[in-house]
């Protein structure tokens, strides 16, 4: 191959000016701001302002809290979920498959403001359709958004419905990779479909697996739609803020950018260690 | 039309050196082959002549200009790709007339000259169709007729035949024969078949983990190559390799003894090695002949007989445990577990493979 | 019947016992949401458990009409989901051809980059962005605001890079040694037999950019201005507003997407298996 640097940087150019303005710009911009103290004009230098705040402020660490919390149940149960969506779609012995198909992955296609409203009708403590079918079979109603652990649940049922197909899709079609001819060796050899499954497909899987988790996890760190929408502004009492709300009212309601900033900067530090957790999970064995 | 000359042409990857100086001049309609195993860079100093490597060291000149700043389009070539590279969503009009629509060629130029490369390779009837709608043979036809639309100084052909069965093979070689009779524009042709490269040049080019080992033609290289890697790549069945001992130079040439006790005297004009030092005889499976009637006489076990018919091909191996191929005429092969044949004809080559003439 | 074909038929049999209700349970607020859209509020505020469609959907998009502009933020968010999915693809592609087809120099830096920003949250470039666009650009309540900022998308650039690499490139090299320029050989060589592979990239991209909330949220806030969900957001959590309205509404922009997810289900779901874009 010859270099072309002329020609590939022509090609290249659109995409990497727009980075550069919106992306390497912004990255390096918000780091900065995260060391001024933006409730003054003109903004002032103090590293502490905005970082120093943060550690002892007890709404971050709320928020920093009902994250991690909504991460470490959610993440998995979708997960586990969409693999056994994955697998089951791709039995031989499935009729209506298209139908089948089509009930996990439509989700994937709903906007989440469309999907919050329904959910937060479904939910709703005297016409919801939950509580409702919850009465016809004699158990009572639960008052899902006045309290902080059934409003949990409705943010971590409506995320793991919206987003389980979708990394059902991803599953499925690593699945679809496996070449055929090993499963027949395995059957020649004996070994039963759930030895199969534990001892072929999920290392085979392994990669795509946590390619999956990865991505869930940094969406459900930045959750912001299905707490603003669902439980109204991270309700009860802030018993469901997350920390892509709080950054939310810090620099778009309370224009604090430098304070929003270093929040920011803290989901970038969780998702790099994440990053690093899935380079070590997925190293080549040696 | 126009000759090509190479000048001590390198080709380097970072440090990695994978052409080590190629030189070579082509005449003016010449069809030469390039012709080695994989990984030699046959194809890699084509891709350089066409201009889609760059050349890191010496140069390259085709019509008497140096081109190696010169872009692929812009040198008076034409190739025709492994893969035939055509395109599957165009027809194969569109294949052959789509490089000169694309530089503006006057519409009445490009049909004519598409026209013609079609009549020239008989695809007249295919114009319509797509690559996908066409066999092996046809497809190859298309990226044979893309090239000559071009009317170029050189066409150079890259393994084309290597996709196609046994039979395709056979025919699409005489067909590409027949077509440089009758454009007579020089053609340089890149095989690791070494049939391919016997029947089609007029010169031979063989190389070697990036040298030119030989060249030279075809009949030139069968009869009088120039080392042992190239005695054994050209010919079919391989030459066979027995290992031997120099034992003395007398006025006739010097003697060497087979394992297995055999002697066998070489004219030789050039330095003799010493005494006790090996070397290693060559000899072509067509080069045995009946006890006795040769230069020096061998024993050897048959292991496996193969019949084609008119001939056949011994398997067998020496009391030293050398495998070699004897070929004979069927009618001459008898059952005897051991016979003993005699060496018509052999090469000498000492222990770095050098050829000792 | 054979011990073999037994087993086999039960194991089918539990599949789709297990399988049916788990559909049936993701179907169902998809479902719901239909039928609240049907319904008049007071039928939707009632104790009484309604599965059934009614009639009132045309009533809900008048009463949703009435509290907002949503026709008019439908527009919008069609304008400019269209002009955003024909930029992005176009830059995409360009971006990762050149990298599937050239050797240059910073290549490995520009891969490096694109792969480094998958796993960066949005949040750390959503404040600069909004500074930029709105007190340094003045461009807040525009389309240009809506469009450009969200162009830049790593995964996309990867997915074509990896459909280019995939063609034989001695294709290309053909056309080169025809003496094609390389725009006119991405043009009417690479981009033609991409074809399904753009088709996956633009259906991703209209998505992504149709159900966008959060930047739209923040950055064309004006009435006017809004596009559909967020249009739709504002009435969530009012006190005087129709519900069936916004149902209705939530109907309107899901309803055109499962429309298209069936018809090219096969595109959708390579664009989402290739990780296109989350």
């Amino acid at each position: 191959m010859r270099y072309q640097n002329a020609t590939a940087y022509r090609f290249l150019a659109p995409y990497l000016l727009i980075f550069s303005i919106f992306w390497l710009w912004p990255i390096i911009d918000s780091f900065l701001i995260s060391f001024q103290a933006t409730r003054t004009v003109p903004w002032r230098f103090s590293p502490t302002f905005n970082w120093g705040r943060l550690i002892g402020d007890p709404a971050f660490f709320n928020a920093l809290k009902n994250t991690l919390l909504i991460l470490v149940i959610q993440v998995p149960v979708m997960i586990t979920l969409a693999i056994v969506m994955a697998v089951l779609l791709n039995s031989p012995l499935l009729k209506a498959r298209g139908l089948f198909r089509f009930a996990f992955f439509a989700p994937v296609v709903v906007g989440e403001v469309a999907y919050s409203a329904v959910f937060r009708l479904m939910f709703n403590l005297d016409y919801g359709i939950i509580n409702k079918l919850l009465n016809s079979v004699g158990l009572p109603s639960i008052d899902w958004f006045s309290n902080v652990t059934p409003a949990m649940a409705v943010i971590m049922i409506a995320v793991t419905w919206r987003w389980a197909g979708y990394n059902a899709i991803i599953l499925l079609a690593g699945l679809q990779s496996i070449p055929q001819d090993v499963y027949e060796a395995a059957t020649l050899d004996r070994v039963s479909k759930l030895k199969q499954f534990i001892y072929i497909t999920l290392p085979l899987l392994k990669p795509i697996i946590v390619f999956c988790a990865v991505l869930s996890i940094i969406g459900t760190m930045q959750l912001f739609t299905e707490p603003f929408l669902i439980t109204e502004r991270g309700g009860p009492g802030g018993g469901t803020e997350t920390l892509g709300l709080l950054l939310y009212r810090q620099g778009f309601r309370s224009l604090n950018f430098g304070y929003a900033s270093a929040i920011a900067y803290t989901m970038a530090g969780l998702a790099i260690a994440i990053s690093l957790v899935q380079l070590w999970l997925t190293r080549d064995p040696k | 039309m126009a000759g090509v000359l190479l000048n001590n042409v390198v080709k380097r990857f970072g440090d990695f050196e994978i052409i080590h100086g190629a030189s070579l001049d082509i005449a003016d309609g010449e069809f030469v082959v390039f012709v080695g195993p994989s990984g030699c860079g046959k194809s890699t100093l084509l891709r350089m002549i066409a201009g889609l490597e760059d050349i890191s060291g010496g140069e390259i000149a085709i019509g008497g200009k140096t081109v190696n700043d010169v872009e692929p389009a812009d040198r008076g070539i034409a190739m025709v790709f492994q893969s035939y590279a055509l395109y599957p969503h165009m027809s194969v009009e569109q294949n052959l007339s789509f490089g000169l629509r694309m530089n503006g060629n006057p519409k009445a130029d490009t049909d004519r000259r598409v026209k013609k490369a079609a009549e020239i390779l008989h695809i007249t009837d295919l114009m319509a169709r797509r690559p996908r709608q066409l066999s092996g043979g046809q497809r190859q036809r298309v990226a044979i007729g893309r090239a000559i639309v071009r009317e170029p100084q050189v066409f150079l052909f890259d393994e084309p035949l290597s996709n196609l069965d046994a039979e395709l093979r056979v025919q699409m070689r005489v067909e590409i024969s027949r077509l440089h009779k009758e454009l007579g524009t020089t053609m340089i042709y890149v095989t690791h078949d070494q049939i391919e490269a016997m029947t089609l040049a007029d010169r031979i080019v063989v190389l070697r983990g990036g040298h030119v080992e030989q060249i030279g033609r075809p009949l030139d290289l069968y009869s009088d190559p120039d080392n042992q890697f190239v005695a054994g790549f050209v010919g079919s069945p391989k030459m066979n390799f027995i290992t031997a001992r120099v034992l003395e130079r007398g006025a006739s040439g010097v003697t060497v003894e087979l394992a297995g006790g055999t002697r066998l005297t070489q004219p030789l004009n050039g330095p003799a090695p010493e005494p006790g030092s090996k070397v290693v005889v060559g000899v072509r499976p067509e080069h045995f002949g009946h006890a006795g009637k040769g230069d020096a006489d061998l024993s050897v076990t048959i292991d496996v007989v193969e019949h084609l018919g008119g001939t056949s091909f011994l398997y067998a191996s020496t009391a030293a445990g050398d495998d070699i191929v004897i070929q004979r005429d069927a009618a001459e092969v008898s059952d005897a577990p051991e016979i003993t044949v005699s060496i018509r004809k052999s090469y000498l080559f000492d222990d770095k493979g050098r050829r000792l003439r | 019947m054979s011990s073999r074909s037994a087993s086999k038929l039960g194991r089918s049999i539990a599949l789709h016992l297990f399988l049916t209700p788990l559909a049936l349970i993701w179907l169902f607020p998809l479902w719901m949401m239909v039928i609240f859209s049907t319904m008049p509020d007071r039928g939707i505020f009632s104790p009484s458990i309604e599965l059934l469609p009614h009639g009132n959907f045309l009533d809900n998009v008048n009463n949703l009409q009435r509290d907002t502009n949503f026709i008019g933020a439908i527009g919008i968010s069609v304008s400019v989901a269209v002009t955003y999915t024909f930029l992005s693809v176009m830059l995409t592609s360009m971006a990762g051809w050149a990298l599937a087809r050239y050797q240059f120099f910073g290549k490995g830096l520009v891969v490096a980059i694109i792969l480094g920003t998958i796993t960066l949250p949005y949040a750390v470039v959503l404040i600069p962005q909004f500074i930029m666009v709105a007190r340094d650009f003045k461009l807040a309540n525009t389309w240009v605001a809506l469009i450009v900022p969200p162009l830049f998308n790593s995964l996309g650039v990867l997915f074509m890079r990896q459909a280019f690499s995939m063609m034989p490139h001695e294709l290309f090299d053909a056309a080169r040694v025809e003496g094609v320029k390389e725009w006119r050989i991405f043009l009417f060589v690479a981009l033609p037999l991409a074809r399904p592979m753009l088709a996956a990239l633009a259906i991703i991209l209209f998505l992504a950019s149709w159900n966008n909330y959060l930047w739209p949220l923040l950055i064309n806030s004006k009435p006017g201005a809004m596009t559909a969900p967020v249009a739709l957001g504002t009435l969530i959590g009012l006190t005087k507003v129709s519900w069936g309205g916004i149902m209705a509404g939530a109907v309107m922009l899901t309803a055109p997407m499962l429309v298209v997810f069936v018809l090219l289900q096969r595109h959708f779901i390579a664009g989402i298996a290739a990780g296109a874009i989350k």
